[in-house]
């Protein structure tokens, strides 16, 4: 089953043909940025399989992981539409969770970077919590 | 405490002249979850008076549930979202927390439109929570602190 979405004016549109991968939230400070102040939800998918149509602005940047990492957004109505790893290569795309037509279509299973989260963030208490990136420690109790 | 803000490329930046928040609210209306990533956008309200922006916004509206039209900026060059105004109140600006730069106090008291959040939402139990739209905001904002 295809997955549609888009931006908030509706001059991108995109279709994905495969079923996520994962879905986390991430409260490294670059998506406290995008995301307004909270974190940012990602749902993931090969990248193969996500198809975009209209205008998209790309950004590429050193994340907090120091990856190089490329962000998508609608030049029109500055909706934040993905972001990709582009070195080093083989990590799955991820796509905001809001510009999912669908935005429940999988909830998040995780937290990541919660060392940057600010300190009235209300984590969901029944999901693992990692200190940096995925893979990076987990936050003990 | 006076604030100041910044994009994520440094291309807008902020300074705003207030000693607190009018509010500090979080949004879950459907258009915020667009624009935000997924989660409900996070806003500290200031007088427009107060706001003082340099750098090259873009900017998109459309007519909110309210009625209202809602215009919402963000950095033309990184697409950082940076405010909101509301045509029915535009001595108020609604400032997107994580332009401000940290450390500050902009803490939310307030979640609003959980009608239109994930089921997979968690709201901080110790908030104040609306369906929809909440009552406007008082005119006068919360006198300083004495120092």
């Amino acid at each position: 089953m295809a997955h549609p979405g888009g931006c908030l004016c509706g001059q991108i549109r995109f279709t994905i043909d495969a079923e996520p991968q994962g879905a986390r939230m991430c409260w490294c400070r670059d998506c406290q940025r995008i995301a307004s102040g909270s974190p940012t939800v990602n749902v993931l998918f090969d990248e193969e399989s996500v198809h975009y149509t209209g205008e998209m602005t790309k950004l590429t940047l050193i994340a907090d992981s120091g990856n190089t990492v490329e962000r998508g957004f609608c030049p029109t109505c500055g909706a934040q539409m993905y972001s990709r790893t582009v070195s080093p290569a083989g990590m799955p795309m991820r796509v905001r969770a809001g510009t999912l037509d669908d935005p429940a279509l999988m909830a998040p299973q995780y937290h990541i970077w919660t060392d940057s989260a600010p300190s009235w963030a209300a984590l969901d208490p029944a999901l693992p919590r990692y200190h940096k990136g995925p893979g990076s420690a987990l936050v003990e109790e | 405490m006076a604030y100041t803000g910044a994009c994520a490329c440094g291309a807008v930046t902020a300074k705003i002249a207030a000693a607190a928040a009018i509010a500090v609210r979080q949004c879950w209306c459907r258009q915020c979850q667009q624009l935000a990533g997924g989660t409900h956008s996070t806003n500290a309200m200031f007088k427009t008076d107060d706001v003082t922006i340099n750098g090259a916004l873009a900017a998109h509206s459309y007519t909110a549930a309210s009625g209202n039209t809602l215009t919402q900026s963000f950095c033309a060059a990184c697409g950082t979202p940076v405010m909101a105004q509301v045509s029915a109140r535009p001595q108020f600006r609604t400032m997107r927390v994580g332009f401000i730069t940290p450390p500050h106090d902009l803490i939310p008291q307030m979640v609003i439109w959980t009608d239109e959040a994930p089921q997979w939402a968690v709201f901080p139990e110790d908030l104040e929570r609306h369906a929809k739209q909440p009552p406007p905001p008082p005119v006068t904002p919360p006198a300083p602190k004495a120092s």
